[in-house]
């Protein structure tokens, strides 16, 4: 009995001792400078929101070929375990601790940053917010937030869907996860442009930001609507993919019959707009290290930066455009 | 006599767990019919000769929840749970896209083929790593499927390199898409293989030793019956029944998601067990249950959607239809209206009806 015990006992060290190995493995896999002591390097703690998808990996890849050693950056990586906020704060809270220069901030969760904020002040170190804004929007807590505006982006879709048809149509909406940040601020973008034109929203449905089931939202939209549909506004990428499918097996044309528009730009669907599947993609720009590099150098120069920076996003309206583009698309 | 017999059949039918089931998926269908008149109507296409309707939508959406709502009412018969089911289809799925695009020819059946091998493969491999820890570590099904829940979206994510991975290939995309004699193939395999496994448990006496190790295991084990191996075999099917619902729910947009693939479809699959009239406590199973529960639960999903109701209302009305199904079920709800129903009855003679009729339902 007791030699059981003590055998479990030792088994159960054993993968605890394990598990931590392979925790400190994760964390030094990420650290892309932890071995470098040398003094005249800026140390720079970025908070991030990790594993989510293909935009956001394109996103902090390119946060972290930016801040490089080469540039004199130290980049220390935290990504959040599971877009677990505790996780965040607590590594938010050792970068404070540890002194790092500067603190890059995507945060998984809008609201509960003031108290972590407040302290980062306390101790002069500049706070910038990338992507993702806080609640409330105290601007005195940080430096700047950089981010593209998805409500500028949906705008802008809108405006295009507007003048594509001026004489009006139908159009369903697939959206993200109800309640979600994102789906709000693009469904606000959106209306603002199409208010006064002729489009008439027909149905507007969450498809979870999947493809499965927004071929499957949209395959049943059709039936209860007969067809006559001449527009679909999908919220991502991925869910206009699966649209346009349903769009071609309800015996429609995706393009002629029926217009996609979809936001995010990555290259599925930057490929299927080459192919004419679908109509209008906006993108939603991952891509903006070299912006944060500067705003960076300016707030360790203490110079003045704007409260809210946003980033450029591109529109492709065409095949040719979507073609143009697709040798060097990085996502 | 022969309206007695169809009394007694209907009788008969009324006292299946699953009748409330059936209820529910008429009801519902009614709903629709009330907003759009034309809602049942089917039409051919005159293109390729195929069904085209709503109800062919409904079908083929419930494909995927039949495979796992049978698994999981096996694995539920033995007094376990199979909470891994979804992440099996991720993985599933994954591993099938990641070999075609890697195979690349898309008009290759050889394949498709060994995309569906391959996948099937590694879903009974996670079966075998839950059938061993239940069976023969001795973790409890939960815990041990739970790890096996968050440990498949990992290993699916390692297998695509965290990308939702698309690929090409037509003989794949035939098996969700396609249709035979003008119906969906994917429901026609859904129910050939409900059919191939109830004939299979029922015919034999494996559906009988499944449900004595959810009833007692030690009894079941002095009767001569070897529960490890039985629950080992139960679990693989189940999890190869959830990889064949990960092809066929890739196979419609042949991309997968490996975030959103098969999300929460273990809810699904448990919900379909128990609108059949399973009981969680194990010891029972009944196939047809789980096929009326996967129907309803499709039929659920395509109504939401035909009548608009709004995204963040969504949870809501699904909720509400299985809680009111619920309660119809409860022998205990049902026989508060019994007895209100012939209070007067009751006063004159005390109540020997009411007790006979409960007796009839638990021996049914």
């Amino acid at each position: 009995m007791s030699v059981q015990r003590r055998f479990t006992k030792i088994l159960g060290l054993a993968a605890v001792g394990a598990l931590s190995i392979g925790l400190a493995a994760c964390s030094s896999g990420g650290d892309s400078g932890s071995g470098g002591g040398e003094g005249d390097l800026t140390t720079v703690g970025f908070v991030a929101v990790g594993p989510e998808g293909a935009w956001r990996e394109a996103n902090e890849t390119n946060i972290q070929d930016t801040f490089t050693k080469d540039a004199g950056f130290d980049l220390k990586y935290a990504p959040a375990t599971n877009l677990d906020q505790k996780s965040q704060i607590d590594a938010f809270t050792s970068f404070v601790d540890e002194g790092v220069d500067v603190i890059l901030l995507s945060a998984t969760e809008a609201s509960g940053w003031e108290d972590s904020l407040a302290r980062a002040q306390e101790a002069e170190i500049p706070v910038i917010l990338l992507d993702r804004g806080i609640e409330p929007e105290d601007t005195s807590l940080y430096v700047t937030r950089i981010a593209p505006d998805n409500v500028e982006v949906a705008k802008e879709v809108g405006a295009w869907a507007a003048e594509q048809f001026p004489d009006g149509g139908n159009y369903i909406t697939l959206e993200g996860p109800a309640g979600v940040g994102v789906v709000n601020e693009r469904n606000e973008g959106w209306n603002e442009s199409v208010e006064g034109s002729k489009l008439v929203q027909v149905a507007a449905q969450t498809a979870n930001w999947s493809a499965e089931e927004g071929k499957s939202v949209t395959e049943t939209l059709l039936k209860a609507n007969g067809n006559n549909i001449q527009l679909i506004f999908a919220q991502n990428d991925e869910m206009g993919l699966g649209a346009a499918q349903a769009v071609e097996e309800a015996g429609l044309t995706p393009g002629v019959d029926v217009k996609i528009a979809t936001i995010d730009g990555t290259l599925a669907a930057m490929e299927a707009l080459a192919d004419g599947q679908l109509s209008y993609v906006h993108e939603y720009n991952p891509l903006f290290g070299e912006t944060a590099l500067e705003v960076v150098e300016k707030a360790l120069a203490a110079d003045s930066v704007e409260s809210y920076i946003i980033v450029p996003s591109e529109a492709f309206d065409s095949a040719e455009a979507a073609q143009a583009v697709l040798a060097d698309r990085k996502y | 006599m022969s309206t007695d017999a169809r009394w007694s059949w209907l009788r008969e039918l009324i006292r299946k767990p699953f009748f409330w089931g059936l209820i529910a998926i008429v009801a519902l269908l009614a709903l629709n019919v009330l907003k759009d008149p034309n809602y049942l109507a089917l039409s051919i296409n005159p293109v390729n000769g195929n069904l085209v309707g709503n109800v062919v939508d409904i079908l083929r959406a419930s494909a995927p929840i039949l495979m796992i709502a049978v698994g999981m009412s096996l694995v539920i018969a033995t007094g376990g749970i199979d909470l891994s089911v979804g992440s099996v289809m991720a993985v599933s799925g994954a591993v099938a896209m990641v070999f075609m695009k890697e195979a690349g020819e898309s008009g290759s059946l050889g394949a498709a083929l060994g995309a569906i091998g391959l996948a099937l493969l590694v879903s009974a491999v996670l079966g075998a790593v839950n059938g061993v820890l239940v069976a023969y570590v001795g973790l409890q099904p939960f815990i041990s499927t739970l790890i096996m829940m968050l440990a498949g979206r990992g290993i699916a994510k390692v297998i695509t390199e965290g990308q939702n991975t698309s690929a090409t290939n037509d003989p794949f995309r035939w098996i969700a898409n396609g249709f035979v004699i003008g119906l969906p193939v994917v429901f026609l395999l859904a129910i050939l293989i409900v059919l191939v496994v109830g004939f299979v448990v029922r015919r034999s006496a494996l559906g009988l030793m499944i449900e004595a190790i959810g009833i007692n295991p030690k009894a079941s084990r002095m009767a001569g019956i070897k529960p490890n191996g039985l629950l080992l075999t139960v679990y693989i099917l189940s999890a190869v029944l959830a990889g064949i619902a990960g092809i066929m729910s890739v196979g419609t947009v042949m991309t997968v998601d490996v975030s959103r693939t098969g999300y929460q479809m273990e809810l699904d699959a448990i919900l379909a067990v128990v609108i059949g009239g399973t009981s969680l406590a194990g010891g029972k199973f009944s196939i047809g249950g789980a096929v009326v529960g996967g129907l309803l639960i499709a039929t659920l999903d395509k109504t939401i959607v035909f009548l608009g109701i709004s995204s963040s209302a969504t949870p809501a009305f699904k909720a509400i239809v299985i809680v009111v199904l619920c309660l119809l079920q409860s022998e205990r709800v049902r026989s508060w209206f019994v007895q209100r129903r012939r209070p007067p009855q009751g006063r004159m003679t005390p109540s020997p009806a009411p007790v006979k009729q409960e007796n009839q339902e638990v021996t049914a």
